[in-house]
């Protein structure tokens, strides 16, 4: 870090100031301004007009008896937990991808991973509601020729008994009540990302030919080898994704709202606290409760951001 | 070393089970897409009568293209005018901003320097609801502008994030030496940083265009006018649409992605590094 410029230099450079008026003044209106204008209206009664009643703390006293809120938090709990889980394969398929020894495989397999982000993720999103579909679409249709369904349709009336799936009736993804979250987690299988392989690609780039042939003299089996060798130096990625992918998850509902709609589908069970908000503001007009929602969320974020500052250190 | 090269060669085909693992992860991976692309040339009946396997190409329903194109052709001009105006904004105040921080340390640097950096930190939901009525306020409910200038605003923190630690890695002979030329900043940034950043502002480039590409919460609350739909809106749109011809669908989809396939065929190796970091960014 070099020092400050002085006070006569920095005087003669004025000029400087006017190159940062851009991203400043863009910033302050729509970043800065959005924010404040949230904290201020969340204490008033408020239908997105000019009219508005400050009514003190009682969106939030609203809020904290909202069930539909609560049961968006469990929600989303769930889906945070599929999400982890989902995290598995991507860091699978780095490891493998590195272990090949030849480089042009590698680079192959690579450019073949990237090749799902040229589709828009609203297409892969509309293409995954099209497998979902209960009469045309592909889901059905592969556990009916695999067999699968009879399996499922067993486990239904012996073990599970939510009576969803029946031997003659095409099973309803998105629109019974108690497989929204199921539907949810298949959602993507078999759940790489390009962008994770990518980064756990390059943590695991520093480790050397001799590290794994060192390894294969002491007898280290392939599991161990993750353990010892690929886990540790990919942990930083890892606690990384972990982190983002579960604020990620708190703040995200486009997902739910095109999948489901904007009332969280049958049931409203894949209702989350994003979506929740965009229902209030947008749908019911309450726009000051909805800002109240939003404050509610954003100290829930930035508590779990500052928890993870402290304890995960991010080498950047 | 013929050895050691022997060894690697008895390694190397012991990786055959490998291979097999991750192909079988890539078709999974890659079967959306394929059934994307051969569904669009079929029509409901010849999909329902087979589902999986392609057409003969002498039935393939050309139509459907024609039909998705004339569908989809005005959302992809709307949404390209966002992407690559919101994309050029985005980095040119990047620059600029990033040279104000890397040039010298002014005083005041580090407040505002922390202003930026505290916007990549701070979850952005509760945003939404203020920004749309600023927008109403502003008259840019229902424009373009509303979601070049909003995606310009986010954009800011992590492209001056990486645009800095840029900058400040140029060699400071280079920046004196053009001012004793009698250049000034404004020269400066055009004659030394630009040239020198191209590959830096391609993949920030890449990351911008894919972001906007493929936002669809913002323009599906500020646009009504199904003139200026963007791509997002668009979709949403045909998605609501009571009797689906899937193919006609599907080919529109395809349509969606060749702005994107075109990118990722001229700068793959760009296209591959961008996205690894902008990982980094979330």
């Amino acid at each position: 870090m070099s020092p400050i410029l002085p006070p006569k230099q920095a005087l003669r450079n004025w000029r400087l100031y006017f190159f940062l008026l851009p991203s400043l003044s863009l910033v302050a209106i729509f970043s800065y301004f959005p924010a404040a204008s949230a904290i201020y209206h969340s204490f008033f009664d408020w239908q997105g007009g000019e009219t508005k009643q400050f009514i003190g703390w009682q969106n939030f006293r609203r809020a904290f008896g909202d069930r539909v809120l609560w049961d968006s938090f469990l929600t989303v709990g769930f889906l945070i937990l599929f999400n982890v889980f989902k995290m598995i394969p991507s860091i699978a398929m780095a490891v493998l991808i590195h272990r090949l020894k030849s480089d042009r495989w590698q680079y192959f397999y690579r450019v073949l991973l990237v090749v799902p982000m040229i589709v828009p993720h609203l297409v892969t999103l509309f293409i995954w509601k099209f497998f979902f579909d209960p009469n045309l679409g592909v889901l059905n249709r592969v556990l009916d020729a695999t067999g699968a369904k009879r399996v499922l349709v067993w486990l239904d009336r012996h073990i599970l008994g939510w009576n969803v799936f029946l031997g003659d009736a095409p099973i309803g993804w998105l629109s019974d009540p108690n497989l929204i979250l199921p539907a949810l987690f298949l959602w993507g299988f078999p759940w790489i990302g390009a962008v994770g392989v990518l980064i756990y690609l390059a943590g695991l780039q520093s480790i050397g030919q001799e590290v794994y042939e060192a390894a294969e003299l002491d007898g280290v089996g392939p599991f161990g080898k993750f353990f010892y060798i690929e886990l540790p130096l990919i942990l930083t990625q890892v606690r990384l994704s972990l982190v983002l992918l579960i604020i990620g998850t708190l703040q995200g509902y486009g997902l739910m709202l095109l999948l489901l709609g904007d009332a969280g589908g049958p049931g409203g069970r894949g209702m989350v606290p994003g979506l929740w908000m965009y229902n209030r503001a947008f749908i019911a007009g309450e726009f000051g409760y909805a800002c109240a929602l939003g404050m509610i969320l954003f100290v829930f974020i930035l508590g779990l951001t500052t928890l993870n500052n402290r304890y995960v250190r991010v080498d950047k | 070393m013929s050895i050691r090269a022997d060894s690697v060669n008895a390694r190397g085909q012991r990786d055959w089970p490998m291979h097999v693992v991750i192909w079988a992860f890539i078709v999974v991976e890659l079967f959306p897409i394929y059934m994307m692309l051969q569904v669009s040339f079929k029509d409901n009946s010849a999909f329902i009568e087979n589902p999986w396997l392609p057409t003969n190409p002498a039935r393939w329903i050309w139509a459907n293209w024609v039909f998705g194109l004339k569908l989809i052709g005005p959302y992809i001009a709307n949404t390209i005018f966002v992407a690559v105006s919101g994309t050029a904004g985005t980095l040119v105040c990047a620059l600029l901003g990033a040279y104000f921080f890397a040039r010298y340390r002014m005083p005041f640097g580090r407040v505002l320097w922390a202003l930026f950096m505290v916007l990549m930190m701070l979850p952005t939901i509760a945003n939404l609801v203020p920004l749309f009525s600023l927008l109403k306020n502003l008259s840019l409910l229902n424009t373009l502008w509303a979601l070049i200038l909003v995606g310009m605003a986010g954009a800011q923190a992590f492209n001056l994030f990486v645009l800095r630690n840029f900058i400040e890695d140029i060699p400071k002979d280079l920046f004196e030496a053009a001012e004793m030329d009698g250049a000034n900043h404004l020269a400066q940034l055009r004659h030394v940083v630009v040239p020198m950043s191209g590959s830096i502002l391609g993949t920030l480039a890449i990351l911008a265009f894919l972001g906007k590409w493929n936002e669809f919460l913002l323009p599906l609350i500020v646009l009504r006018d199904k003139d200026l739909f963007t791509l997002g809106v668009g979709l949403i749109y045909l998605d609501g649409e009571y009797v689906k011809q899937w193919g006609q669908i599907m080919a529109a989809y395809v349509i969606a992605s060749v702005p994107l396939i075109v990118i990722f065929l001229f700068c793959m190796r760009l296209f591959v590094r961008g996205l690894s970091q902008g990982a980094i960014k979330g």
